[in-house]
């Protein structure tokens, strides 16, 4: 397990995802390496802006690779927050009627083959997988 | 990520260079408030080699769309890479900004 604990997260955003996209498990193809970044960088920077309301906190940032699927989980103990319970954005909608923002998540969730959410011992603990053959 | 804005008259020929990623994005909307003011702006925005963008950055070219057709603009993104066009694609973002 490729794994380290940030603390605190404020304006680590980007030292959280370059620590990720450094993992060993990371695909070598660059189609999937933006998939997957863009994932990365929508999740964390959530974390980050949300989990501790402007306090102090964690995010343990992880990643393994079983079978060619890659895992990237990310924990913290702030407020617990379901970031997948949200309806996703109606994409049909003109651009006068679209909301700013609200899209971040939603990325993940089309990006990753899968992405769940649990709450457990006090962590919200996000999972996003995917594929790393070039195919995916 | 760098803005290059050339004018002449209500013409406006833009280059994006880079990445649009939350470290940037604020820079990124900054650079672009001239367009977002401008009445009339007749906007082609050269995206080749813009690299990567994150919500954040979609965020602010939906902002600057709906100011451009709010001042009888017109706005169009040209030579997206394929992975950036995706992204347009699956937000959406292609049925109401136009790409070319």
């Amino acid at each position: 397990m490729y794994a380290k604990r940030f603390e605190p997260i404020v304006d680590k955003c980007g030292e959280i995802i370059e620590y990720l996209m450094s993992s060993p498990d990371m695909p070598e193809n660059a189609e999937l390496q933006f998939k997957i970044r863009l994932s990365i960088e929508e999740a964390v920077e959530n974390i980050v802006r949300y989990a501790y309301e402007g306090g102090a906190g964690y995010l343990e940032a992880a990643t393994s690779l079983d079978n060619g699927m890659l895992t990237v989980s990310l924990t913290d103990s702030g407020t617990p927050f379901d970031p997948l319970a949200k309806p996703d954005p109606d994409i049909t909608l003109s651009a006068e009627d679209r909301p700013i923002g609200g899209l971040g998540i939603f990325l993940c969730k089309q990006l990753m083959d899968d992405i769940y959410y649990n709450y457990k011992d006090g962590c919200n603990i996000l999972t996003m997988k995917k594929g790393t053959s070039a195919s995916n | 990520m760098n803005v290059t804005i050339n004018q002449e008259g209500n013409k406006y020929h833009v280059v994006l260079d880079g990445r649009i990623d939350t470290t940037n994005a604020n820079q990124f909307q900054q650079d672009l408030t001239p367009l977002m003011e401008a009445a009339n702006a007749d906007i082609e925005i050269d995206c080749s080699a813009m690299e990567y963008t994150s919500s954040q950055g979609l965020r602010i070219f939906l902002m600057l769309q709906k100011s451009v057709m709010a001042h009888s603009g017109k706005m169009v993104l040209c030579k997206l890479q394929p992975q950036v066009k995706e992204v347009f694609d699956i937000t959406g973002f292609s049925n109401i900004i136009k790409i070319i």
